[in-house]
């Protein structure tokens, strides 16, 4: 078996730009460069429109970059594929297939043998607890089930490297911590040897300090920060409040600019 | 908006209002026993249609089957009538089926063509929507004049009204799609061809299933507007053929007919595309 | 161009692909400052929104005709050249047309014949569709009584009510015009109501707690946020009423353009029928395209506010 890559994941001054409706060019991703080893738990994290999700559309291969090099694995991006899998923010449970079909549908577009693959998802469904709505119709599902749903499919569909864009945005806070269990749960239980490779975007500062191991923050399409995150899993809610976590988090609001007033006649007054 | 519902008291109301409106026309025929021709009443009440008029559609038996013709001197019976009836409705039908079939087939697959690149889409664009706002009812003096006044010429006016209706709606529902099951679909491994196969036809589905029901009602529409301006046998012909020695109450008969067979079209056409539709959340079942 | 973005091949040629959020926008404006003022950046977009691709469409499908017509015989299919220049040349004076007894021999009069027909047909079909459609939504009962008739109506080609006005109008305006009042009504009622009944609940919910008494929220709610679907259905019922009013025509007609086809299709010229068909059809595209640009202009605020409503 291979030793695990230290460069996974590779952005040579990686460039994205818009042209607005009006003509304008928009820079949505400005110089990016780093480096992600294997096995690494990223969250890339900032405010609305900073150009994370920008980012992570180049990366999967859903976006083209207007300049610099993005390569993984050892090959240069030039398109979406199953090496590289990605959860969406909305739902993308293909609607006209039962639970147990989408689960399976890479396996499919593959050519694994039915009954492997049947068992293959099957697996996975049980480690997301959706055994029980195998054969149900994503219609019947709640929000919270389909992005298990989703995280299944990813998993059972095999490749080193996952990303994320915002997935658990879209849903109540409970929802969203049971599912970042559930993502740690899959990530850590991967019997393959070496964890996949993770990049998770999320504008949630609370988040990212639970689930990563290194967070990169950006502002206005640049990197602005990199920061190590060196807790022990599984992160309790006690471990997140201990001092060097309340540091970290302290910074990573200075970044978005919460340290600050909202209204500018507040700042005034102050 | 605070939304009328449907009730069951609405139901009942529903069957009342047809049951007035036959007997609001029993009352006319009665009221205005106005005749357009000597023996013809404007407005003739239910006696006389199921009766008189009924027997009337005896004339327009071509002969066969062991019945004989009344052109050619036997009498109006009922028999005659039922078979002259089955007939007619048979031929609009089978016009209507044909090119219903063809049409359907031919734009489905042209704009599933068209639509795989998005350079061949955009050339089509402007021939299309300028084929698509010809009134398609005005044209068919020029299939006429292609295709005759036979079979094949109905057929084909037919066929290419609801062509260019099924190719505009494919390429519509294609576009539609919602990007994110495509991106999904080629992250999870797909090539272009199964994503075509195993996503792009299922979504369309529900989009597909508007554009079917309303390409039925273009179709009955272009069928009866050719057999009026041209026709040897079919509902529409007898209209017309009635209507020029302003024979009302037969006119009445055969479009009453006419009324309950396409709606029996339109309801049909629906449950059985309803089925393939079990998947779909409420809001796109309409 | 956000229609390109939607195609189903991976478009990497779409550099708008993804139009950036709000905040990315505002971020770089205070950078970039604004070219050259308004009227420049319009004609700029303008110039854009003209794609080559499906100007060369036309260009091809105009060749293709061309091409097909040394296949067949003139008398099958003339070629395009002869049918613009027969359009052009019957516009003003048709002395042909005299012959077979059309009141007017120009094509000018008898399109403004079939014109006047429409505009009639739809303004009164519209006022009152729109009206019961709108009622129908909101009074359970009214909506009880029409909505059957309406529905089946709505099922049945209105073509099969054409030889009965025939008879009963006999053979002038009032046949022709009734058969599209009588389509467009149906259209309407259908179109009103539904986009009545997608509005969402929450505007009016939202209203009454801001205090909104009943005739305020059919002015101020009702009306202005149903306009966008219903100019959408006077689009549809606007191109479907030319056919009708054409096929009435010619039926039975003395003037208007369904007759002028009807006296071309008799003597077997096929020229003067395109070229016909031809002025019709460009007419429907002009008067649709006005329509469009009404509904872009003064109901383009509506994008995504309706809850779960069809796109029309």
């Amino acid at each position: 078996m291979n030793p695990p890559s230290n460069r996974m994941i590779e952005l040579v001054h990686v460039q994205r730009d818009f042209r607005r409706a009006d003509g304008q060019r928009v820079q949505a991703v400005v110089d990016v460069s780093f480096v992600i080893p294997e096995g690494q738990f990223v969250c890339l994290v900032g405010p609305s429109g900073c150009g994370k999700s920008t980012l992570l559309q180049m990366l999967a291969g859903l976006l083209p970059p207007s300049s610099g090099g993005i390569v993984v694995d050892g090959k240069e991006v030039s398109g979406p594929g199953p090496e590289r899998g990605v959860v969406f923010q909305k739902d993308s449970v293909f609607p006209w297939m039962r639970v147990i079909d989408n689960v399976e549908y890479g396996l499919k577009c593959r050519r694994v043998p039915p009954a492997e693959r049947r068992e293959i998802a099957r697996s996975y469904l049980r480690q997301v607890g959706l055994s029980h709505v195998e054969r149900a119709w994503p219609r019947e599902l709640s929000g919270g089930m389909l992005k298990r749903v989703a995280i299944a499919t990813v998993f059972a569909n095999g490749g080193r490297v996952l990303m994320l864009d915002e997935p658990f945005s879209a849903l109540d806070y409970v929802t969203r911590r049971q599912l970042q269990d559930v993502l740690l749960n899959l990530w850590s239980a991967d019997k393959s040897g070496v964890r996949k490779t993770v990049l998770f975007v999320t504008h949630d500062v609370d988040e990212a300090l639970a689930l990563a191991d290194r967070i990169l923050v950006f502002r206005s399409g640049c990197q602005v920060d990199d920061i190590p995150v060196e807790k022990a899993r599984p992160r309790s809610a006690d471990s997140l409040l201990e001092p060097d976590m309340i540091a970290i988090k302290r910074k990573l609001l200075h970044h978005i600019g919460l340290d600050r007033p909202a209204l500018p006649d507040a700042e005034a007054a102050a | 908006m605070k939304t009328a519902g449907h009730t069951t008291r609405d139901r009942w109301i529903s069957l009342g209002v047809l049951a007035a409106i036959a007997l609001f026309w029993q009352a006319l025929s009665i009221l205005f026993p106005v005749e357009a021709a000597p023996g013809e009443p404007m407005i003739a009440g239910w006696q006389v249609m199921f009766s008189k008029t009924l027997l009337s559609m005896a004339d327009y038996w071509q002969g066969g089957l062991g019945v004989p013709s009344v052109s050619e001197g036997a009498p109006r019976t009922y028999l005659a009538a039922i078979l002259s009836l089955l007939s007619h409705s048979f031929d609009t039908i089978v016009r209507l089926v044909c090119g219903l079939a063809l049409g359907g087939v031919a734009g489905l697959a042209l704009g599933l063509a068209v639509s795989w690149s998005a350079w061949s889409r955009r050339l089509v664009d402007l021939p299309v929507q300028f084929l698509r706002t010809l009134p398609l009812l005005a044209m068919v003096p020029l299939f006429q004049l292609w295709f005759g006044t036979y079979f094949i010429g109905k057929v084909l006016f037919v066929a290419y009204g609801i062509g260019v209706i099924v190719f505009a709606g494919t390429v519509n529902a294609v576009r539609n799609v919602p990007q994110i099951y495509i991106d999904n679909a080629r992250s999870l491994g797909a090539s272009k061809a199964t994503m075509y196969r195993t996503v792009i036809l299922p979504a369309i589905l529900p989009e597909m299933r508007s554009t079917l029901l309303l390409s039925l009602g273009t179709g009955w529409g272009a069928v009866l507007g050719a057999e009026y301006l041209g026709a040897q046998s079919g509902l529409g012909y007898i209209i017309v053929y009635a209507g020029q020695f302003a024979y009302l109450d037969r006119m009445s008969l055969v479009a009453i007919i006419f009324i309950i067979a396409t709606s029996i079209s339109y309801r049909a056409a629906g449950a059985l595309t309803a089925r393939m539709l079990e998947w779909a959340p409420e809001s796109q079942r309409a | 161009m956000a229609e390109a973005a939607k195609s189903s091949a991976t478009n990497w040629d779409a550099a708008d692909r993804r139009p950036p959020s709000a905040a990315a926008v505002r971020s770089n404006e205070k950078a970039t400052p604004r070219a050259n003022g308004r009227l420049t950046l319009s004609l700029r977009s303008g110039i854009r929104a003209v794609d080559p691709l499906r100007f060369l469409g036309l260009i091809i499908f105009v060749l293709a005709w061309y091409a097909l017509s040394f296949l067949f015989q003139p008398i099958i299919l003339p070629p395009p050249a002869a049918v613009l220049v027969r359009l052009l040349a019957d516009f003003w004076d048709a002395p042909n047309l005299s012959y077979y007894g059309v009141a007017e021999p120009n094509l000018y009069a008898n399109l403004i014949y079939t014109a006047e027909n429409v505009a009639i047909a739809v303004l009164i079909g519209a006022a009152i569709g729109i009206v019961c459609g709108l009622v129908s939504a909101r009074v359970s009962i009214f909506r009880a009584i029409v909505d059957p008739i309406m529905t089946t109506a709505g099922t049945v080609p209105i073509l099969v009510a054409a030889p009965f006005l025939l008879i009963w109008f006999g053979v002038g305006r009032e046949s022709a015009v009734g058969l599209v009042i009588f389509y467009v009504t149906v259209i309407m009622y259908l179109f009103a109501q539904k986009a009545a009944s997608n509005l969402n609940p929450i505007y009016e919910e939202f209203a009454r707690t801001l205090g909104a008494g009943q005739r305020q929220i059919v002015v101020d709610l009702l009306l202005p946020a149903t306009v966008p679907e219903i100019l959408g259905g006077l689009r549809i019922a606007l191109a479907g009423a030319w056919g009708l009013e054409a096929v009435s025509e010619l039926l039975g007609s003395q003037e208007g353009m369904g007759k002028v086809l009807e006296v071309l299709a008799g003597a077997t010229d096929p020229e003067g029928i395109m070229a016909t068909l031809l002025l019709l059809g460009f007419v429907a595209i002009s008067v649709d395209a006005a329509l469009a640009w009404i509904v872009a202009r003064f109901a383009g605020w509506n994008a995504g506010l309706h809850s779960g409503g069809s796109r029309t």
